[in-house]
C-alpha cells in the first residue's frame, strides 16, 4: 500500500510557498531562517510531538538544470517539502502535531499559500491532505516498530552490552542473581526521550549546524 | 588499457620498494628561484617506476604540500584548481578526521606544529651507509642551491627478527598485505587485492584513476585534478601521518583481556590479538584460518589476501565486524559484490620508526611505562587519487565510526581515538573455542604526532616545476 510500510506511515507534503515581491525578506527565506533556528535535540518540535521516526523539512526553490541531455524545466512555485516517517495513520499523526506543537507548525507553514492554521483542526487536516504526495521510499533504519518500541529497544541493547561487559566470566549463580535484577530494571525503565543522543560524537562533517 | 608510462611516474607512487631503511626529510623552500634550482639538481636523482634490471641501493622521491606549491609561485589559476582538502592541509581537516583530544594539531610535534613543511623528500635504502651517503648528497644540494631548509627528518626501518628484516610493526603484527591492484600499474595481480567482479568471485584490478590522476576512475570519470593536465597526470595525493604506538599499553591491554578470554593461556592471547586486527600476528587471515596460525596461507599469494566476508561470516564470528582489516577494506561485507567500496580504497606505504621493543616474554618487555615512554611507531603514508573521497572517508566513516559496519558508534580498536565508555566487541559462535568478549576501558594505543597532505607529481611535472613551466592557460 502506498505511504504505508508495515506499521510505519510515510507522509510527504509539497506546500507552495507564498510568492510576494513586497515581502522582505521573502517568505522562502523566512522559512529557511526559521528552520535554521530549530533544535535538533530532545526539545525540537518533532521530538516533542509524538510518533515521529524521522522528519525532514526542505525549501525547494526550483529544479536545477544539470546540462545535456536533460532539458531545462522549472517549478511553478517554490515549495516547502515535508517528509516524515511516523507511527499510526496520517490524520492521527497530523492531529498529534497540531495539538502538541501548533505554534511551531504555524510559524513554518504561515508562509505557505492557503495555510489555514492549526486552530481549525479539520481545515488544517484538509489542507495537509491536499498537499500530500504518495510516499514510496522509506528511511531505511525505520523498521516495523513504533518510536517508543525503537527507543526502548535501543536502550535495552545498550544496557545489555554494558551488562555483558561488566559480568564477563562471573560465576553462574552470581550472573543469574544479577541478571534477574537487571531484567526487572530494564522492564521498568522509562522510555527515553526521542532525539536524546546516547553518545557524543566528536567527528565533524563540515556542516553549519556543528 | 594501454600500459602506463612507468618512467614518467615516481616509483614510490606505484610500488613499495621493499627496502629496510628510510629517511623522510621535511623541507621548507626559502624562495621560488632557489627552490627551482634545487629541484633541477634533485631531478636526476628521483626514482621512477621503471622496472629495475638490478635493484638500486637507494631511491629518492619528492612530494609537495599546497604551501610548497604556493612557495614555488605556481600561477594562481593552477593553485586554486587543486582539490580543496589538499589546499587546506591535514591540520585544517582535524575535525572531520577525528584528530581530536591528544591527537589534535595543537599537540603535534615540530615541524608539523608550525605547518611550514613544503616538501617531503624520501630516501629508501638497502643499508644505513648508502642511506647516509644519499642524505649527504641531498644536504650538499640544499647548501649549494640555498633552495630549502631542512626542518626535520624522520628515520624509519623495518624491524629485525632473528637477524632478518620483517614486515612486522611494533605491536607484533605482520603488516603490508593488502595494497590494491590497479589496471596497468601492477605486473601481476593477486586475488583479493583488486575488486570483486559482478560474479562475486573473480578479483580484477581497480581502475587506474583510483590511484593516478589523468586516468578514468571507477566511475569512468577523471579524478578531480589541478590544471594544467600535464602537472596532474601520473601524479597522486599522499597523506603522511606519524603514528606513535604505545607498545606498553597494547601489551598490558592484550594480557589483561587474554586472561579473560578462552583458556586464558598464550594461545588465547594470540587468538585475541588476531580478533583485534583480522589477522593473526604472523599474518594469517582469521577469515581463512580462524583457529590457528598457518604460514602456508601467509606465504601463498593466491590465498593470503583471497577471502570474503558476506558468504558465511556476516555476523563476524570469524573476523569481527570491527577488526581493523575488515573496517579498512570491507570487501563484500556491505553486499552488492563489494561495489560500495571500490571508490574508497587506498594504497599504503610506510615503515616502523624507533627502536624495536624488547621481547614480550622479558620483564623489560612488560614494563608498560618504560615501553610507552619510548618514541616508536609507524611513519604511515597512504596514496590515492582523492584525499577526500578515499583516505578521509575511510578514516572518518570506517576507522572513527561504526555505522557502515553495523556497529553504531564503535571505532577501530587500535587506530582510533577513544572516549570513555567505548567498547570493542568480539562475536562468538557458541563454541568454547570461539567465545564472545567485550573489551572495555579502551586506551588510546596510537597517538598522532603530526603529518600533512602531499602531492607526488610525475617526472614530467617535476621538470615543469623546476623549469617554471607550469602554465594553466
Amino acid at each position: 500500500m502506498p505511504s504505508q510500510s508495515g506499521s510505519v506511515y510515510g507522509l510527504t507534503l509539497l506546500c507552495p510557498i507564498i510568492d510576494d515581491n513586497d515581502a522582505i525578506p521573502s517568505h522562502d527565506l523566512q522559512i529557511r531562517y526559521h528552520l535554521s533556528t530549530l533544535s535538533l535535540g530532545p526539545d525540537g518540535p518533532f521530538a516533542t510531538a509524538p510518533g515521529t521516526h524521522l522528519a525532514r523539512l526542505v525549501v525547494l526553490d526550483d529544479v536545477v538544470y544539470v546540462g545535456v541531455p536533460s532539458c531545462e524545466e522549472h517549478l511553478n512555485s517554490k515549495y516547502l517539502v515535508f517528509e516524515s516517517n511516523c507511527d499510526g495513520d496520517r490524520d492521527t499523526y497530523l492531529t498529534g502535531l497540531a495539538r502538541n506543537i501548533p505554534d511551531q507548525l504555524d510559524a513554518i507553514w504561515q508562509h505557505c499559500i492557503g495555510y489555514p492554521g492549526t486552530k481549525d483542526l479539520s481545515a488544517f487536516l484538509n489542507y495537509m491532505k491536499k498537499c500530500q504526495l504518495e510516499t514510496t521510499f522509506f528511511f531505511a533504519p525505520v523498521n516495523d516498530k513504533s518510536v517508543t518500541q525503537t527507543l526502548s529497544a535501543l536502550q535495552t541493547q545498550r544496557a545489555v552490552a554494558a551488562f555483558i561487559a561488566t559480568h564477563q566470566s562471573c560465576s553462574a549463580a552470581y550472573l543469574q542473581k544479577d541478571f534477574k535484577v537487571f531484567i526487572d530494571r530494564c522492564a521498568h525503565a522509562p522510555v527515553p526521550r526521542p532525539a536524546g543522543q546516547s553518545f557524543h560524537r566528536q567527528l565533524k562533517t563540515g556542516g553549519r549546524n556543528e | 588499457m594501454s600500459k602506463l608510462n612507468a618512467s614518467d611516474i615516481q616509483g614510490f607512487a606505484i610500488r613499495g620498494y621493499n627496502m629496510p631503511y628510510a629517511r623522510y626529510c621535511f623541507l621548507r623552500f626559502t624562495g621560488a628561484e632557489g627552490a627551482r634550482a634545487l629541484l633541477a639538481k634533485l631531478l636526476p636523482l628521483v626514482t621512477t617506476g621503471q622496472l629495475w634490471d638490478k635493484k638500486p641501493q637507494t631511491t629518492l622521491n619528492l612530494a609537495f604540500t599546497f604551501r610548497g606549491f604556493v612557495a614555488l609561485e605556481l600561477p594562481l589559476a593552477t593553485l586554486i584548481s587543486f582539490p580543496v582538502e589538499f589546499q587546506l592541509g591535514m591540520k585544517s581537516r582535524a575535525g572531520i578526521l577525528g584528530d581530536t583530544g591528544e591527537n589534535a594539531p595543537e599537540h603535534w610535534e615540530s615541524p608539523w606544529q608550525e605547518g611550514e613543511v613544503h616538501v617531503w623528500l624520501a630516501i629508501n635504502a638497502m643499508n644505513p651507509e648508502d642511506l647516509e651517503a644519499e642524505f649527504q648528497t641531498v644536504q650538499s644540494l640544499l647548501e649549494s642551491t640555498g633552495g630549502a631548509l631542512l626542518l626535520g627528518v624522520q628515520d624509519a626501518s623495518a624491524l629485525p627478527k632473528d637477524g632478518k628484516f620483517t614486515t612486522q610493526e611494533h605491536f607484533g603484527y605482520t603488516d603490508g598485505f593488502g595494497n590494491p591492484d590497479y589496471l596497468g600499474v601492477c605486473r601481476k595481480t593477486q586475488p583479493g587485492q583488486g575488486k570483486l567482479s559482478a560474479d562475486g568471485k573473480t578479483w580484477v584490478p581497480l581502475a587506474t584513476g583510483e590511484l593516478l590522476l589523468g586516468y578514468a576512475d571507477e566511475a569512468g570519470e577523471l579524478p578531480v585534478a589541478p590544471v594544467p593536465h600535464l602537472l596532474a597526470a601520473n601524479g597522486t595525493f599522499m597523506v603522511y601521518r606519524k603514528l606513535r604506538q604505545r607498545v606498553g599499553t597494547f601489551r598490558a591491554f592484550l594480557n589483561h583481556w587474554a586472561a579473560r578470554y578462552g583458556e586464558g593461556d598464550s594461545f588465547a592471547k594470540e587468538k585475541l590479538a588476531s580478533k583485534f586486527v583480522g589477522r593473526w600476528r604472523d599474518g594469517t587471515p582469521v577469515e581463512l584460518s580462524p583457529d590457528r596460525m598457518d604460514q602456508s596461507i601467509v606465504q601463498d599469494p593466491n590465498r593470503s589476501t583471497n577471502f570474503q566476508y558476506a558468504k558465511d561470516d556476516l555476523a563476524g564470528t570469524k573476523c569481527p565486524l570491527g577488526a581493523h582489516i575488515r573496517r579498512a577494506n570491507p570487501r563484500d561485507a556491505f553486499g552488492f559484490e563489494g561495489r560500495l567500496i571500490h571508490r574508497r580504497r587506498i594504497s599504503r606505504r610506510g615503515l616502523p620508526y624507533g627502536p624495536p621493543a624488547p621481547p614480550e616474554d622479558t620483564s623489560e618487555g612488560q614494563d608498560t611505562e618504560a615501553l610507552d615512554a619510548t618514541d616508536r611507531g609507524i611513519a604511515f603514508m597512504a596514496l590515492n587519487a582523492s584525499l577526500a573521497r578515499q583516505f578521509e572517508f575511510v578514516q572518518q566513516q570506517w576507522i572513527s565510526y561504526g555505522n557502515d559496519a553495523r556497529l553504531g558508534n564503535e571505532k577501530d580498536l587500535l587506530m582510533a581515538h577513544h572516549e570513555p565508555g567505548e567498547r570493542y566487541g568480539i562475536p562468538g559462535d557458541g563454541s568454547p573455542a570461539n567465545p564472545p568478549l567485550f573489551c572495555t576501558a579502551l586506551p588510546n594505543f596510537v597517538k598522532l604526532c603530526g603529518g600533512d597532505y602531499f602531492f607526488i607529481p610525475s617526472i614530467t611535472a617535476l621538470g615543469m616545476l623546476a623549469m617554471n613551466l607550469v602554465d594553466p592557460r
